[in-house]
């Protein structure tokens, strides 16, 4: 192992879990982070299955029940299968794609610490009365405090968790993308990435976009439980002289599509990792290439695109005409074929091979097995004329778990894959296929006769005396299956210390590159620069480098030639290579450890916790304003101390950037993020639509009063564009190495942008307080749907501004302290910022102001 | 309208033709109801339950085999091609570490398999999509249908028949009549079904769904929500009464304001 740890203290301390920033401790750490959550709603799921011994309640109470259902629901989609997915990614995907970490390392940390108190504050709600109850999918209005007993603090924390969450993913999508597309070793284009790190890459592009969409659902219920918001709220009532009660048509169809919209995606975002551990461990352990690569390769872009279209499947008995049905039946079924072509290119590829069942591809085959019974159940749900009786029945909890715990087991799969090179000790075979056996038994058991009992309802505890048998049988199919976990843990517990020596590589046929490095592998990952260039994997010395930099074509990879044995780059000229390398390196690098991360983390968590006190605007005890407090002041503090941290991200100084090779690694970041707000702000701006087409597009003005009028909304675009303007002066003035021009474009956008915050702070103040006969107690948030629209939509983009004007504050400082003069790539990736919160002003403008 | 009706056309036309392919008495039935042309009476209509159950039939055959085949092929084909100690040297080219991702060959095979399964999915949508063009049409067909309004509440289903008449936890029908269910919710999103009648709607605060069907027995079929909604969603049930349609009648003129015409006749 190597010596160089960066300044981080060794693994066996505990300090440098919490400070660690590299990759492949990350994954680690949301490897195991993800079994405990697997443990948390396995445990939930064993408790409702054996409520389910027999026709109704006798171990849990009612809402236990619901609460057991929802919270298994939320933890394993959520917190288990895809944080389980992406400690793979984040431990194999760097090595595999030739990088020495992803593109920004504490950003990473950042991810794994704010999934983490996530997932604390999720387990927190529990202990505030009862945690959220409304199932998994959340549906309006069921999810707004008027139905939720005691209060609904634990229900407002648990949907906090989700946007908490929601913004490690984001946080993450942005980090991997910028990875994958700037950091691959040279000579790797896309298409050569390994099969696995192409299923990542898939995942994080549909994560980027449905994630976004699922943030604009849960910021749009939070608001509705702490600021008292309305949009999923299906009776208002509007207190006055005459109290009327309005009804909101769109509320429970706007949750439903927005989830939706999200919730399609998620299905192929958890199962695409699993596909990608199928198709890595098949090739390894059947020693054959995969059959129709490109194809399958294929498959999957067209299912990743075509995700974000059938998600009305899932509301095929709501009110939806037709044509819409007939839409996404063939969407619905188009987006299933793709996998069939999948499913045979893995089958296929066991031909002529040497099939060795060891543990690993005991799991994936299974999975497959597995996921053939899910397909084909699946089929019967896109016929609609099935499907609406299949609805809200075990028929559909039977298919997806079917679908969704297959993929899972491919991921245990992928975790006995891997074991040996994240511990460099093998585990215990024997045990390994026990814990199978036991694993994949259990599973049938407790699946299978949900089919059988397919007439069951959905989430209920009373079924129908029959069906008991069957109940019966899955809960001792569920008892199984959970104490083949036990095996699983005794045997990878056990075997960090009493395994065999791995060795490089334990698997013979793998190909992919993270077996060509030691296990665990050193700090750095590889032993020198990787590079494909001459078909095959090698690694380049420092002079190898350098020769080739200088653009001296033909430089020899001196030592680094594939070596007969397998390809492995081992000359001791290289090593000797790599030692200086490291140790210059070494002097620049500064500290790879950073605090912060976590730190941030911590103060989300706090402020989150703080934020559930506050219940429709007021808050309901002084310990959660202390929490608030504390949490902001906390969250502030490390942001602000992270971003004065030096810190140095390696990038490598060959490396494959197609096609972004001259858009550098912040920009590209700066840019795939702003993609995710195009849909946040989409979905925000969708919604409203929706509900002023539910509420009659002509009516709608009679919900608004009449001193909302146009001039506050126009004087603020003036400012903003004036803004936007500044801030480009602001760049061309550093490029020159103006300090004073750039120190007062700075400010000239900063004030421009306050004058927008205060010019909207009065604007509201004064149509809080306006006493028409039509509104006689004000206008504001809570008043009616338009009123809640209006507020939070262009509060989301004020809340932008004020964001951006943090930055531009911290920035003008920076530039009067001399910074940026002839170095003004970080004012232009402020200025997209600020252009992209621009241009989403002059949509909202004439949407709130003119139509 | 009119490209559904076209659409609808051209199914029905194809729809023959897979009938064919799949079971010759199902087709029979299935176009009988239609080609007749006007019903008199309801109980000849092919219920939903009837649709339901002969699609379901087909596609449990069809599912089953094709599970059946391709996971023997799957074990098939990892048992035969184990690794064996001591197996003679081959010459099949192996992945080597290190080396750049390429396909193994046997792409035409994938094709083929892959069109045969398109084709058997696409068929058997194909077919069912005609059926769901039937079950979303026909009430329109029946004039003399009857017209139930079904409302949600936490934890009832409330039931309000033509005449304004209302009842909580309990709908009467007369037998062989076609039932269309206009469905709403009063709180919060639940959802309608009847399983042994194969009929099943949401129930939406704000908006309205509609679903039907058609009592050939009387007797009492259990109604349950299938939607969670809160505390007592496992004990929001009802029951759907079919009757006799004399003692229907009977029954509906007791009922405010009902008499027998405005049950028939909306």
């Amino acid at each position: 192992m190597s010596s160089h740890e960066h300044g981080l203290p060794p693994k066996s301390s505990i300090s440098r879990w919490f400070l660690t920033t590299n990759h492949k401790d990350v994954g680690i750490l949301y490897i195991v982070t993800a079994l405990f959550f697997l443990v948390f709603g396995g445990v939930l799921a064993l408790l409702f299955r054996i409520e389910l011994w027999e026709p109704g309640a006798q171990v849990l109470s009612e809402l236990s029940y619901n609460q057991s259902v929802s919270a298994h629901g939320l933890l394993m989609v959520f917190w288990f299968i895809s944080p389980f997915a992406f400690g793979f990614a984040n431990y194999v995907v760097p090595l595999q794609m030739g990088a020495e970490d992803l593109a920004f390392p504490r950003l990473n940390a950042l991810s794994y610490w704010l999934y983490l108190f996530s997932g604390l504050l999720f387990g927190v709600s529990f202990f505030q009365g009862s945690t959220f109850a409304g199932g998994w999918t959340m549906y309006a209005p069921l999810n707004v405090p008027a139905y939720i007993p005691d209060g609904a603090l634990g229900a407002t924390t648990a949907v906090l968790a989700l946007v908490m969450f929601v913004a490690s993913v984001t946080v993450s999508s942005v980090n991997f993308l910028t990875t994958m597309y700037r950091m691959r070793a040279e000579g790797l284009r896309m298409r050569d990435l390994p099969i696995f790190s192409v299923s990542i890459l898939l995942t994080v592009w549909m994560m980027l976009f449905a994630f976004a969409a699922l943030l604009a659902a849960l910021m749009i219920l939070s608001a509705d439980h702490i600021i008292g918001t309305k949009y999923f709220v299906y009776q208002i009532t509007q207190s006055g002289a005459v109290t009327r009660t309005v009804g909101n048509e769109a509320a429970s169809l706007l949750w439903a599509h927005l989830f939706w919209f999200f919730g399609h995606p998620e299905v192929y975002i958890v199962f695409f990792p699993a596909l990608g551990v199928m198709a890595e461990t098949f090739q390894t352990f059947a020693g054959r290439r995969l059959v129709g690569r490109k194809w399958f390769i294929l498959s999957m872009v067209l299912v990743a695109l075509q995700s974000f279209m059938v998600w009305m499947h899932h509301m095929f008995l709501t009110n939806i005409n037709l044509t819409i049905k007939t839409v996404f039946m063939a969407t619905t079924i188009g987006i299933s074929l793709p996998f069939d072509l999948m499913m045979f290119s893995l089958i296929y590829t066991l031909i002529k091979g040497k099939v060795r069942f060891k543990t690993p591809f005991l799991f994936t085959l299974g999975s497959v097995i597995l996921f053939i019974v899910g397909g084909i159940t699946g089929v019967f749900l896109g016929a609609v004329v099935l499907d609406y009786q299949f609805r809200g029945t075990y028929w559909v909890v039977a298919h997806f778990h079917y679908v969704m715990v297959g993929g899972a087991t491919a991921l245990f799969g992928g975790l006995y894959y891997w074991y040996p090179k994240m511990t460099g000790k093998m585990y215990d075979e024997f045990l390994g296929k026990v814990n199978f056996a036991m694993y994949f038994v259990g599973f049938n058991l407790l699946y299978f006769p949900m089919f059988v009992a397919w007439e069951t309802p959905r989430r209920v505890f009373e079924y129908e005396a029959g069906l008991t048998v069957w109940h019966q049988i899955a809960t001792i199919g569920g008892l199984l299956l959970g104490a083949s976990f036990l095996v699983m843990f005794y045997n990878l517990f056990v075997s960090l210390w009493r395994g065999a020596d791995a060795g490089d590589t334990p698997w013979e046929y793998a190909t992919s590159a993270e077996w060509a490095v030691s296990s665990p592998p050193p700090m750095d990952n590889f032993p020198g620069l990787p590079s494909y260039r001459d078909g095959s994997l090698s690694f380049l010395s420092e002079s190898a480098v350098a020769a080739r930099l200088r653009g001296d074509g033909t430089a020899s990879t001196d030592g680094g030639d594939p070596t007969a044995d397998g390809g492995v780059a081992t000359g001791t000229a290289l090593d000797t290579a790599t030692e200086t390398h490291l140790e210059t390196e070494d002097v620049e690098h500064a500290d790879h450890a950073s605090i912060w991360p976590f730190a941030v983390g911590l103060g989300a968590f706090l402020t989150m916790l703080g934020l559930s006190g506050v219940q429709q605007g007021t808050i309901v005890g002084t310990e959660y304003a202390a929490l608030l407090g504390v949490g902001g002041v906390v969250t502030f503090g490390s942001l602000v101390a992270m971003t004065r941290e030096p810190f140095h991200a390696p990038e490598a100084a060959l490396a494959e950037r197609f096609p972004y090779a001259d858009v550098e690694k912040l920009k590209l970041g700066m840019w795939v993020f702003l993609a995710s707000d195009v849909v946040l702000f989409g979905a925000f701006i969708g919604s409203h639509a929706f509900i002023r087409v539910a509420h009659g597009w002509r009516e709608w003005h009679n919900l608004i009063p009449a001193e909302h009028v146009t001039m506050p909304g126009l004087i603020n675009t003036y400012l903003l564009l004036t803004s936007s303007f500044l801030v480009v002066l602001a760049m061309v003035a550093a490029k020159k190495g103006s300090r004073r021009g750039t120190v007062l474009s700075l400010v000239g956008t900063l004030a421009l942008g306050i004058g927008f915050l205060v010019n909207k702070a009065l604007e509201w103040q004064h149509l809080f307080h306006v006493h028409s006969e039509a509104f006689p107690q004000g206008w504001d948030l809570s008043t009616n749907v338009a009123s809640s629209t209006f507020y939070l939509t262009t509060g989301l983009h004020g809340a932008h501004v004020a964001v951006g004007l943090v930055i531009c504050a911290y920035m003008t400082i920076r530039a009067w302290n001399g910074a940026y003069q002839g170095d003004p790539d970080a004012i232009e990736y402020f200025g997209l910022y600020w252009h992209f919160v621009d241009i989403v002003w002059l949509f909202l403008f004439p949407l709130f102001y003119i139509l | 309208m009119f490209y559904v009706n076209k659409l609808r056309d051209i199914c029905y036309r194809n729809d023959f033709y897979l009938s064919l392919l799949l079971t010759k008495d199902m087709a029979g039935s299935w176009l009988g109801a239609h080609i007749d042309g006007v019903l008199l009476h309801a109980g000849d209509v092919r219920a939903p339950a009837d649709v339901f159950g002969d699609i379901y039939q087909v596609f449990l055959i069809l599912g089953t085999l094709v599970g059946v085949v391709v996971i023997a092929y799957t074990l098939y084909n990892s048992y035969k091609y184990r690794a064996q100690d001591g197996a003679a040297p081959e010459s099949v080219d192996r992945p080597s570490l290190g080396e750049l991702p390429t396909s193994g060959g046997g792409g035409r095979k994938l094709f083929l398999s892959f069109s045969i399964s398109a084709i058997i999915v696409l068929s058997l949508i194909g077919w069912t999509y005609t059926t769901l063009l039937y079950v979303e049409n026909e009430p329109a067909q029946h004039e003399d249908r009857m017209d139930v309004d079904v409302v949600g509440h936490r934890f009832s289903w409330e039931f309000v028949y033509p005449n304004g008449h209302s009842a909580t936890g309990t709908l009467r029908v007369p037998k062989n009549e076609l039932v269309q269910l206009h469905l709403t919710s009063n709180d919060v999103f639940h959802n309608f079904g009847v399983p042994e009648l194969r009929v099943k709607a949401d129930a939406i605060p704000g908006q309205t769904t509609t679903a039907w069907f058609v009592g050939k027995e009387t007797g009492e079929y259990a109604a349950h929500c299938y939607e969670l909604c809160g505390s007592g969603h496992s004990y929001m049930d009802a029951t759907v009464v079919v009757m006799e349609r004399d003692a229907y009648r009977e029954w509906y003129n007791t009922t405010s304001g009902g008499n027998e015409t405005e049950a028939v006749k909306p």
